[in-house]
């Protein structure tokens, strides 16, 4: 009797789509982005504000950073959306996002009473606490999302795939190939 | 046989092999090009924008007319100047924790005035212009800049009767009409302060006195509050009282 052969464990990639994954996480972040570029857009002034409340940049490049940082999260949340350039708008969404984790962690560290900017709050708040929590937890996320997308910024859905920008087939292959269990010879005998 | 069969699938296996790689760096060569023109136009989009911005903004502080009456041009002072301590106090007239603060501590100060142990140096700002759907925040603050241009001493009434009555965050805030009704009865011209309300005549020095609050102030939000110089970190009436009553020990010394 032929020895019975082994199922491979059940890796991601066999039990569920990557590419379907990479979608998700990619719509995910848009719409984080897109979102809080809007709040911000709506209200540069209070968003330079906000960025002055973080007392963290010197006040010459405080209301550039604050009317450019919106149009940024715009861009790329757009980017994200369409697809285009995904594994480009991953890298710097995590930078964004690195630079928010640092800004909310050194203003709660620095015991500074301000309502995070993320989605275009104002002012000072008694309790900041948890909205600390939230916006570092949230910046988290995002990064890990993004650090998927960098790794596998091939998805469903996306102007890189229409545009051949990408050979996610190819990609997909070889990542597959790292993962998997070396093939066994249907007939269970060493070569 | 096996040979020559073996010869041919290398080659192909290697021709498929090169034509992958070609693929490949042709995706990246698109892709390099893409990301270049992306990088340049956001980069262009930002920079275009930010320059607008500031001159709108600049354009916007400029405009319109200065208000008289306030001391230093921003601050309406209370008290009696010999008074030992001072009570500086950013409020915006939209900001609901600004109001707690008036309900909270309202009395003890008028109290603390009255006594000649402090004067109150009120610095009325507009941050809160998105929790209206009129800029209810810049409105009020262009109003009682009417009130101290033209009767200096109805600005603490009107100021009170706006707490007292601050619209809620997100509605239409009060009417222009009610703004001026609240002139007139805290003491104020009605004429001079209709005109001032209706065309926002102050509203450039509107901006101006929320950008010294600010940037050199250090406002991050309202209210802020400092007692000869130190900013309160709690604005609870027992705090309050306590580190004015810590002022007024250190004064005497």
């Amino acid at each position: 009797m032929p020895k019975q052969v082994s199922v491979p464990p059940k890796v991601l990639g066999r039990s569920i789509d990557r590419r379907l994954v990479s979608t998700v996480a990619r719509i995910f972040v848009a719409g984080v982005f897109l979102f809080s570029g809007f709040a911000k857009v709506v209200d540069i002034d209070g968003t330079i504000r906000q960025v002055r409340a973080y007392r963290l940049l010197p006040e010459a490049v405080v209301p550039t950073v604050g009317s450019g940082l919106p149009i940024l999260e715009i861009a790329l949340g757009v980017l994200l959306l369409a697809g285009l350039l995904t594994r480009f708008s991953a890298v710097m969404v995590t930078l964004v996002s690195a630079a928010f984790f640092i800004g909310i962690s050194q203003a709660w560290a620095r015991g500074l009473q301000i309502n995070c900017g993320c989605f275009g709050n104002d002012g000072l708040n008694p309790h900041p606490v948890p909205g600390y929590i939230r916006e570092l937890v949230l910046n988290a996320l995002l990064i890990t999302a993004c650090s998927w997308l960098i790794r596998r910024p091939g998805s469903r859905w996306s102007l890189d795939a229409g545009l051949g920008l990408t050979l996610d087939d190819h990609d997909d292959d070889e990542d597959d190939a790292d993962s998997e269990v070396p093939a066994i010879p249907l007939n269970g005998v060493q070569q | 046989m096996t040979n020559a069969r073996a010869t041919r699938e290398s080659r192909q296996a290697k021709a498929a092999a090169m034509r992958a790689a070609a693929a490949k760096a042709e995706a990246r060569r698109r892709q390099m090009i893409v990301g270049a023109v992306a990088l340049v136009l956001i980069a262009l989009v930002i920079a275009i924008f930010a320059i607008v911005q500031t001159s709108k903004h600049n354009n916007a502080k400029n405009a319109g007319s200065t208000p008289g009456g306030f001391d230093g041009n921003y601050s309406v002072v209370v008290g009696q100047a010999s008074a030992p301590v001072t009570v500086i106090a950013y409020e915006d007239f939209q900001c609901p924790a600004c109001q707690q603060y008036e309900k909270a501590n309202r009395a003890q100060l008028a109290a603390y005035v009255k006594a000649g142990s402090i004067k109150i140096d009120y610095r009325p700002i507009a941050i809160l212009d998105r929790s209206s759907s009129t800029n209810y925040s810049t409105r009020a603050l262009n109003a009682a800049a009417a009130v101290v241009t033209n009767s200096p001493s109805a600005f603490v009434t009107f100021h009170d009767l706006l707490y007292d009555n601050q619209p809620a965050e997100g509605t239409a805030g009060l009417k222009d009409q009610q703004l001026i009704d609240y002139a007139v009865q805290a003491g104020a011209p009605k004429a001079a302060v209709t005109a001032a309300v209706t065309k926002e005549i102050y509203k450039g020095w509107t901006v101006k006195a929320t950008d010294e609050a600010t940037t050199k102030g250090g406002v991050s939000g309202t209210p802020t509050v400092k007692v000869n110089g130190k900013t309160l970190t709690d604005v609870s009436a027992a705090s309050v009282k306590s580190t004015i009553d810590a002022a007024i020990a250190a004064a005497k010394k």
